[in-house]
């Protein structure tokens, strides 16, 4: 999991309360949302825009007396929503779809180090390409420390199809890199 | 395959029911498969929040693909300038003599009692016409002009009733650059 995502235990409901603690609220989330998008295929302003947009809506919900529960699946729903409607314009200008474009650098210490992290990530990016959208987006979510009725939540799953999906694209990465 | 074996990923997140956990963790330390396989998914989740995180670090760079529209308007203009460059043009002929403005003329104007001031563009008299070479073609002057014979010829030089046509040629400036006669 990544080290920037929100402890899971983290009750995040209780930031909305005031205007420092949503300032927190957006610091905590910023990044991992924008991590996400990324993963989606947003080009960074693209990506930029949605998430201030994402957080526009969260601050209007907020102060129109809306749910302080499940904040952060909510924010996520409503940037993934957003995100939706970019890549469906997206290939409608372009006519070809937004994929997700995972360009993997390695910065490891030594060249032997960095070929082989290059060749590992190689491998597994031929592995994600084998995923369809929805396994891909399930571990996404989950590696930015959404729980699954969270990842169910933003997504429109139930939780024990999150659970199905997020299984089986372990799997297949699993026999595709021979981890 | 095991009964848990589509459990595990759920089982290693922290996603299953409370009653369920307990059954499953005595299974996986019970299983040689099963406690490979967990041990295989962690690796492989570990690796993709590896991946994931390199290659969101630096997200993709802005508009990587061309819009449809732009070919398609480049197309559309490359036709169009083909399409001009081949087209036949009609060429306006330039006069080959010069249309000279009335005020351009000398200030001087002359009477003659052998050819009165005709208006400009009038055709000539029939009779001068036939006097002309076959294969001669006369170009139209813009302006005519007549002008005395002992104002150009020693008295009595030229016998009278006899006339001259004149191609005078006039530059911009309405100065005179050339004059032929003609009997």
């Amino acid at each position: 999991m990544s080290g920037d995502s929100l402890s899971l235990d983290l009750p995040l409901s209780r930031f909305a309360t005031d205007s420092c603690e949503a300032t927190t609220l957006y610091r905590e989330l910023r990044k991992p949302l924008l991590r996400y998008l990324s993963g989606l295929g947003l080009p960074l302003e693209e990506a930029q825009d949605v998430a201030q947009d994402a957080f526009l809506s969260l601050h209007k919900h907020l102060s129109g007396g809306g749910s302080q529960e499940n904040i952060r699946s909510w924010l996520f729903r409503v940037a993934h929503n957003r995100a939706r409607n970019y890549q469906q314009s997206y290939a409608q200008r372009c006519g070809e779809p937004l994929d997700p474009v995972f360009d993997t650098a390695s910065k490891a210490a030594t060249p032997e180090q960095m070929a082989l992290t290059n060749e590992r990530f190689h491998r597994l990016n031929r592995a994600v390409k084998t995923l369809n959208a929805q396994e891909r987006e399930c571990l996404m979510l989950r590696a930015e420390g959404l729980r699954y009725r969270e990842i169910g939540e933003v997504l429109g799953l139930p939780t024990s199809t999150v659970s199905d999906v997020v299984e089986r694209a372990i799997k297949k990465l699993a026999e595709k890199c021979d981890v | 395959m095991c009964n848990f074996s589509g459990r595990l990923v759920a089982w290693m997140d922290g996603e299953l029911a409370q009653n369920e956990v307990a059954a499953v963790r005595r299974h996986v330390a019970a299983c040689a498969e099963c406690t490979k396989c967990v041990a295989t998914y962690k690796d492989a989740s570990r690796e993709f929040a590896a991946y994931y995180d390199a290659a969101t670090r630096t997200p993709p760079a802005p508009s990587r693909r061309i819009p449809l529209w732009i070919p398609v308007l480049a197309g559309a203009a490359a036709i169009i300038l083909v399409a001009l460059t081949l087209m036949p043009r009609t060429v306006t002929p330039v006069p080959a003599v010069p249309q000279v403005a009335v005020a351009a003329l000398p200030s001087v104007q002359y009477e003659t009692s052998a050819a009165p001031l005709e208006p400009a563009g009038k055709p000539h008299s029939a009779a001068r016409r036939k006097a002309q070479p076959e294969n001669w073609t006369m170009i139209e002057p813009a302006i005519q002009i007549a002008i005395p014979a002992e104002a150009m010829f020693p008295p009595g030089a030229v016998p009278e009733g006899f006339t001259y046509v004149a191609n005078l040629s006039l530059a911009s400036d309405g100065s005179v650059q050339g004059l032929h006669l003609q009997p």
